[in-house]
């Protein structure tokens, strides 16, 4: 799957083309390690994203000026965000570390995918003759950079599920033993157990397939997202060069930051999510139901 | 599975060194920007909202102190009123006490001014009789000194005894 795009055309025999793959393309190997081009563009970002933490470290002051206001106010706008998705400033503290570096990863990755660098590469033999590898492409193009990103929302949000509502609760979720264990305890008092339990056992697993889900759709969709867009771009360059792609251009900028905010959100929902304790809610909401329900006898 | 991973040329090792990538992010946008400048802002925002108290106590204080000085002045106003009245009333009866006194005292000067006057009178007719009873002596001398007759004169000198 990939679509020829001729970049160059120094002679007939001699034409050098672009080919948009699905995967990074290596540059050069360290030893074993082969260095793709989304791999080579993320250390540009963590460069960039460690030098900006150092120059925010070096001009904090007391009473904000420029850059310092300007992060103030990012910051203090996220957080508002995120108390607006998990009702309570407890998680936000806790989950908006990570939050906040998944999104600003993601952006500087998709904003520097699409960065107008694209004339930067090498130039190999590959089957089809003369090939130009791009040096950057966005890291958040290549599976390999948005899967890592989702196992670690994934995962870290399981973390922060057990350190918030416990193991035997968290592992419930997925694999529950509590509604197995509740046929014993309560099927005289209700038999119907017998029909809720198994069914309960059931949606457990599901979450725990559901979980893999959150996996695959983190990380598709934010790499689907973002290669089709530098796809668009080369295409649209490819048809008319400069004048056609900077309205895509302007798109993908836009692209690449509702893509981090979604990346970000659907995290942060995930760990609220992983931190409430389904229990509890559901037997205070019945208590509330039957609380109405008196008042209204 | 395999086509999978061939299609998307997945690499465990690069999936490594993106989850480094952003786990250094992670740690250094923590330690070096995210918490020292949320320390700053919380600081901050703890300064303004304790300014904000202080002014309220601080308004407070004032309206209670304003409060408190207008009470002393009433106080105090009130204070120097009743101060006044009892001046005012004290001195009118001190005036009253001293007029009582003053036309007593004048009452006495008079009474013994009186008493004075009548005992001069008392005095001044004491005197005057004594001297009209030695100028009768004296005239009756003198002319019993140019009528010498000793019956006569003893009669009339018994006769001047006896008046006097």
């Amino acid at each position: 799957m990939s679509t020829e795009i001729p970049t160059n055309e120094l002679s007939a025999n001699n034409e050098i083309t672009h080919e948009s793959t699905l995967f990074a393309e290596p540059i050069f190997h360290i030893g074993d390690f082969t260095v793709t081009n989304a791999l080579f563009t993320s250390w540009i970002v963590v460069f960039i994203l460690i030098t900006l933490a150092v120059v925010i470290k070096s001009k904090l002051k007391k009473v904000p000026r420029g850059i310092q206001n300007i992060f103030e106010i990012v910051i203090e706008g996220a957080e508002s965000l995120c108390d607006q998705v998990t009702n309570s400033r407890a998680i936000t503290n806790k989950a908006f570390p990570i939050v906040f570096t998944v999104f600003i990863i993601v952006l500087f990755n998709n904003w520097i995918g699409i960065f107008p660098l694209g004339g930067f590469g090498l130039v190999e033999m590959g089957e089809h003759g003369k090939m130009f590898i791009p040096l950057i492409r966005s890291g958040t193009a290549d599976i390999n950079g948005t899967l890592p990103l989702a196992i670690m929302s994934v995962i870290g949000a399981n973390i922060f599920g057990i350190i918030s509502i416990g193991l035997w609760k968290t592992i419930n979720k997925y694999v529950n033993l509590s509604a197995l264990g509740s046929i014993f305890t309560k099927i005289k008092k209700d038999p119907m157990i017998l029909m809720t339990a198994p069914i309960m056992f059931a949606v457990g697993i599901l979450e725990l397939v559901g979980e893999f889900a959150k996996v695959a759709s983190l990380s598709f969709r934010l790499f689907g997202n973002v290669f089709a867009g530098e796809v668009l771009l080369a295409s649209m360059g490819a048809i008319m060069a400069y004048l056609l792609p900077t309205p895509f251009l302007l798109l993908e900028v836009m692209v690449g930051v509702i893509q981090a905010f979604i990346f970000a959100i659907l995290t942060l929902v995930y760990y609220t999510i992983s931190s409430t304790d389904h229990e509890e809610h559901d037997e205070a909401k019945d208590h509330g139901n039957k609380g109405e329900l008196k008042e209204a006898h | 599975m395999d086509s999978f991973i061939e299609t998307f040329h997945i690499d465990w090792k690069i999936i490594i060194a993106q989850a480094i990538n952003f786990v250094v992010v992670l740690f250094i946008l923590q330690y070096l920007a995210l918490k020292p400048l949320k320390k700053l802002m919380k600081e901050r925002s703890e300064r303004i909202e304790g300014g904000l108290n202080d002014a309220v106590k601080n308004a407070e204080i004032l309206k209670s102190t304003k409060a408190e000085y207008d009470e002393v002045i009433a106080k105090a106003r009130q204070e120097a009123h009743t101060i006044f009245q009892d001046g005012k009333k004290e001195a009118e009866e001190k005036k009253k006490e001293m007029l009582a006194s003053a036309s007593l005292e004048v009452e006495n000067m008079i009474v013994n001014g009186k008493k004075v006057l009548e005992s001069e009178k008392n005095k001044m007719i004491e005197e005057a009789k004594t001297e009209i009873v030695s100028l009768v002596v004296k005239a009756t001398e003198k002319l019993l000194e140019t009528h010498k007759d000793e019956s006569f004169d003893k009669k009339a000198l018994e006769e001047i005894k006896k008046i006097s």
